[in-house]
């Protein structure tokens, strides 16, 4: 190892580092400069859930995004008996609750931890914040949510078969 | 998997709320320091993190911006020392001049009105005397005011050696925080931290602008006035400006009172007074619409109320932190408010154009 090499070791984060590498990895984030990242990473709050603890619950009022990191995590909805019906389990990588971001709305299904999960949240204020401070930050972020709303929507409309007209 | 819902345990943070506030109510000495070095970490932290930005440590960010505080503050020292220990032995020899003046001046004015009064020259002593009694108990009551300040001087190496300790600590502290908290409530006290730092940050960061620029101002027209003990007070309003539009008066009021007694003229004290009549509106023009654009915005029955009291529990302090604890109690409503409007659905949402199908 270099003398550079090993200055640059002492003196960057490697946590830091850790996080900003995991962003780098994921689509959502993918127009991003370097610089833009280190303010990211300061915008997002990091929390390790247990095996079995609950994110959040059904119905509760979403205020940010879940992006995650490690572990794995379950998405299941009630049933009309109450019971829970799984509906997908997340791996690292893939991010859940985008649509809190948008608007303050109940939440349309519960999360839980299958295992050990490390989970970042960027909760929405941080987001308008950076909208402001960082325009092109919450630009990239706030263009992705829509590219992924938009093709949600997409794919129900082409689901639906028009009904025929009604004739009098 | 799906948890029984229950609803948000707000009595038991509201009676632990109240709890830890009569607690830090009766140790309010101790924690003075470690609130103003908490306060101090706060206000400074944002230069750490816009380093930090570009992923340096923590610590390395910290401790050299010691060192370079430590370096600038000797240098600025070295460069002033003549300056300000001249000034300071002056007012040290002075002061007790000052007060003679003081004392000799009202004797006079209790003389010539006790000889005015249509009133039976004993009755009108007495009444006089009274009078100036409760009047000069008012003066001598000023020193034991500023003596409030004394905290603040005390505590100027404790607090940058507690705030060394918060800064270094930073967002781990804070991350530890939200780990302790129960799950399903992480977005909640989130959503309630951001709302406190929006309101307090801003409002903190403001005053300090506010102070510093307070204390050159004064300093920078007194001198140019050629005031004796510009330093002193400048010092005297700058730091009294913590407390809101405190700064300005003393400034005013010290400074005039100065010039009056060293020039022997009214206009010299008439020109003080319009200095800081100045440096008060230049903060309501310039500085103010910057620094409220982004705090809370207090009603101002509220803003009195919050300062009579912060100074009646607390003291000086109290009057210090009595609007930022006021911005508090508000984001703490202002956070409630949402949560029950979001979860009764008071705030539903208005979407005009959602009926029109996707194309």
């Amino acid at each position: 190892m270099g003398p550079l090499r090993s200055l640059k070791h002492w003196f960057i984060d490697p946590q830091f580092s850790r996080k900003k590498n995991f962003l780098r990895s994921l689509d959502i984030f993918k127009d991003l400069k370097e610089r833009e990242f280190g303010h990211l990473v300061q915008s997002l709050h990091s929390r390790t859930y247990r095996e079995g603890e609950v994110i959040f619950v059904e119905g509760d009022i979403g205020r940010a995004l879940f992006l995650l990191e490690s572990g794995s995590v379950s998405l299941a909805r009630s049933g009309p008996d109450g019971k829970p019906i799984p509906l997908y389990t997340l791996k690292p990588g893939d991010f859940f609750g985008e649509m809190a971001l948008l608007e303050s709305l109940p939440r349309s299904a519960s999360a839980a931890a299958l295992e050990p999960s490390r989970v970042h949240l960027l909760y929405r204020s941080k987001l308008d914040a950076l909208l402001q401070a960082e325009p092109r930050i919450g630009v990239t972020i706030m263009s992705h949510l829509a590219r992924l709303l938009s093709a949600r929507l997409r794919r129900v409309t082409s689901d639906l078969r028009p009904l025929p007209a009604k004739d009098d | 998997m799906t948890e029984n819902r229950r609803p948000f345990p707000l009595l038991s943070v509201v009676v632990t709320a109240v709890a830890a506030l009569y607690a830090v109510y009766r140790v309010r000495e101790v924690l003075t320091p470690f609130v103003l070095a908490a306060a101090f970490a706060y206000v400074v932290n944002p230069i750490i993190t816009s380093f930090e930005a570009h992923g340096a440590r923590r610590s390395i960010l910290v401790a050299g911006g010691y060192l370079l505080a430590v370096c600038l503050g000797a240098a600025s020292y070295a460069g002033l020392k003549p300056l300000i220990r001249e000034q300071f032995e002056r007012l040290g020899a002075d002061a007790p001049v000052y007060l003679r003046q003081i004392q000799k001046l009202a004797d006079v004015q209790q003389a010539k009105l006790s000889r005015r009064l249509p009133l039976p020259p004993k009755v009108a002593q007495r009444a006089l005397e009274s009078m100036m009694g409760t009047g000069l108990e008012k003066l001598q009551n000023i020193p034991s005011h500023l003596f409030g300040l004394v905290p603040l001087f005390a505590h100027a190496l404790l607090i940058p050696f507690i705030g060394f300790f918060f800064l270094l600590d930073g967002p781990n502290g804070f991350a530890s925080l939200i780990q302790a908290v129960p799950s399903r409530y992480v977005e909640q006290a989130i959503h309630l931290t951001s709302e406190i730092d929006t309101a307090l940050g801003n409002y903190l960061r403001g005053i300090i602008i506010v102070a510093l620029a307070i204390t050159a101002a004064s300093f920078a027209g007194l001198f140019l006035m050629g005031v004796d003990n510009a330093v002193a007070i400048a010092i005297l309003s700058g730091v009294s400006s913590f407390v809101p539009y405190l700064g300005a008066v003393m400034g005013a009021v010290v400074g005039g009172g100065m010039a009056l007694y060293q020039f022997g003229s009214l206009w010299a004290g008439v020109k003080v007074v319009v200095l800081f009549a100045g440096i008060r509106l230049a903060d309501e023009i310039f500085l103010q619409p910057i620094i409220a654009r982004h705090s809370v915005h207090l009603h101002p029955m509220v803003f009195l109320l919050a300062l009579i009291l912060g100074g009646e529990m607390f003291g000086f302090m109290g009057l210090v932190f009595a609007i930022p604890a006021a911005c508090i109690l508000k984001a703490l409503l202002k956070v409630s408010w949402s949560w029950y409007a979001s979860e009764t659905g008071l705030e539903a949402p208005r979407d005009p154009g959602a009926g029109v199908p996707y194309t």
